[in-house]
């Protein structure tokens, strides 16, 4: 993503944010510290003004566009890489073999490989949960282990990915 | 204390202009004509009319001395925001358009202005008056259209700066050469003047290029209200100390400008020194008013509907060809050539140097009386083909498709 500063005499300075196909955000920023903000739909079209705003405003909407205000959950992106190690989540079928057993009874590390770090059950979070926890059909088990082992974990609870991971069979 | 009539006068001053500029934004126009509109209706060459007087505005001193300090403030802020590593950045897409945009309308106004009878000295002037677009003007519009996010305003400010660089040498020259009497003196007296005005514009291009450290010292403190006080002390100094060494205080304003673009303290002298500008400029328009007779302007009706109509239309073609030299498009074009119409502060800086008691032009008034008629009608249609730009380009663009896509020139054959 390219941003194109200039100074604009007697005004202030510009800047140009590239969007993608050709559309183009234009920041203005006056020497009295008021901002304008432009969209230009492609390189001929004109700019047309989206809002123009105070020093404070501005820093304002500015705090929550970089997310230091609130920082939206993407869930797409929730696989952070620990090595070869990933995190994945798996939601357990009605018919999954492994409901109403406790986890430790399942005997998931030792079969898998897999460390069970969560279980989000509604609108609860087990976090860590101990061996004593009794799985139940609809948990989401976020799981921590590699792609093979997430693999087995897969095969052994019988359910399927519930993100867009890679397809199991492949 | 001085005497309460001074007061009242100022409030008058104040007054006419605050009506004046109200009803200009009102209409969406420049400033710039209202002020020199309110100066002429309330300055001492009003008709009577009815038997009622209208001059308000009697005591000129304290006008003369805030319409000085216009003009030192115009050209300091100029020079402020002047960057020579900017300009130099730029140089190989705007000196095409600015060498294009000096040569044809300078030249225009030159040969103008010998066709209408005015002695070289007195077309030199003229041709400054009209080719000089006005950053004011403009910049106010740009931004109130939206075009300062376009690219056309890259290349019309681009025009802008490099010709505030040419009539800050324009200004020095045009000054030492008037000044000194012109063709009518010896020429020992011509190179004397001149070279005394070179000798001082030297010392403030070297304070503007080695200068930079000790400003930066010199203006070094946390009170806004200090700055001011120290930015105000130099401008003036160094104003009045150039007019009494017979150079023109708005060439050294802009070099004084200059010097102080390059310490850290530029942006916050911009801020705290732009309402001064504003308040200060806007009697300096108003000043010029005063000055102008109706009945002068009224006279020149015939040269100054000549010079209205051929320099709308340089400006426009000399516009329209730097917007393609800088890689526009042809509609883009169109808006910097509109862009670059409205003439406002700077031909009036010219006007008030024709006027000036150690200028000896024989035809000084007439020269001011063009200049007033000319930006009054400029500055509006300057404004006003910005506003209305969106016709023209139709026009330019739907008869290059008709004339088979090709661009500007005699494509059709």
């Amino acid at each position: 993503m390219t941003v194109y500063e200039t100074d604009i005499p007697g005004v202030g300075r510009k800047f140009e944010v590239e969007l993608g196909g050709g559309e183009r955000a234009v920041v203005v920023h006056h020497h009295d510290g008021r901002r304008e903000v432009f969209r230009r739909a492609d390189p001929e079209a004109d700019s047309e003004s989206v809002f123009d705003l105070t020093a404070v405003e501005a820093r304002q909407l500015g705090s929550i566009l970089t997310g230091a205000h609130f920082e939206s959950v993407d869930t797409g992106e929730l696989s952070v890489p620990l090595g070869d190690a990933i995190i994945e989540w798996i939601e357990l079928a009605e018919d999954s073999p492994v409901t109403g057993r406790e986890l430790a009874d399942t005997n998931v590390r030792v079969e898998t490989g897999v460390s069970v770090i969560a279980i989000q059950r509604g609108p609860d979070t087990i976090a860590n949960p101990g061996g004593d926890v009794t799985l139940e059909p609809g948990d989401l088990l976020v799981a921590l282990g590699t792609r093979e082992e997430h693999e087995a974990l897969q095969t052994l609870v019988g359910g399927s990915t519930a993100d867009s991971g890679p397809d199991p069979d492949a | 204390m001085a005497a309460p009539d001074l007061l009242l006068q100022a409030g008058v001053v104040f007054v006419v202009l605050a009506l004046g500029g109200g009803l200009a934004s009102r209409f969406g126009q420049s400033v710039i004509p209202a002020y020199l509109v309110a100066g002429v209706l309330v300055g001492p060459n009003v008709p009577t009319l009815f038997g009622v007087d209208f001059v308000l505005v009697e005591s000129r001193e304290f006008v003369d001395l805030l319409a000085e300090l216009g003009i030192v403030f115009l050209l300091f802020f100029i020079g402020l925001e002047f960057n020579l590593e900017r300009l130099a950045a730029a140089r190989d897409r705007v000196l095409g358009a600015g060498v294009v945009d000096l040569v044809v309308n300078g030249g225009v106004g030159l040969v103008l202005g010998i066709l209408l009878g005015f002695s070289p000295i007195e077309s030199l002037f003229l041709a400054g008056i009209v080719y000089i677009s006005s950053s004011a003007i403009i910049t106010k519009t740009l931004i109130d259209l939206g075009w300062i996010a376009d690219p056309e305003s890259e290349a019309i400010l681009g025009v802008l700066v490099f010709e505030d660089v040419v009539v800050a040498v324009y200004l020095a020259v045009v000054a030492a050469v008037a000044t000194s009497g012109g063709a009518s003196a010896g020429s020992a007296d011509l190179a004397i003047s001149v070279g005394r005005a070179l000798a001082v514009l030297l010392a403030l291009v070297a304070l503007a290029t080695y200068g930079t450290g000790l400003l930066d010292r010199l203006f070094r403190t946390d009170s806004d209200e200090q700055l001011l006080i120290r930015v105000v002390a130099a401008a003036a100094s160094v104003g009045g100390l150039a007019l009494a060494l017979g150079v023109s205080e708005a060439v050294a304003a802009f070099f004084l400008g200059a010097a102080f673009g390059g310490t850290s303290h530029a942006h916050r002298i911009e801020r705290v020194i732009t309402s001064e500008r504003d308040l200060y400029a806007a009697v300096f328009f108003l000043s010029i008013g005063l000055e102008t007779d109706p009945a002068l302007v009224a006279g020149v009706a015939g040269p100054l509907a000549v010079l209205v109509v051929v320099t709308t239309v340089s400006k426009l073609a000399s516009g329209y060809w730097g917007g393609r030299a800088y890689g526009l498009s042809e509609r883009r074009s169109v808006r910097v050539a509109v862009g670059l119409v409205a003439r406002g502060e700077f031909s009036l800086v010219i006007a008030a140097l024709a006027t000036r008691p150690d200028v000896a032009l024989l035809q000084g008034e007439a020269i001011a009386a063009l200049a007033v008629g000319y930006v009054l009608v400029m500055g509006v249609l300057g404004t006003v083909l910005m506003r209305y730009s969106g016709v023209i380009e139709g026009w330019v663009v739907s008869g290059s498709n008709g004339g088979g896509g090709a661009s500007g020139g005699p494509a059709g054959d």
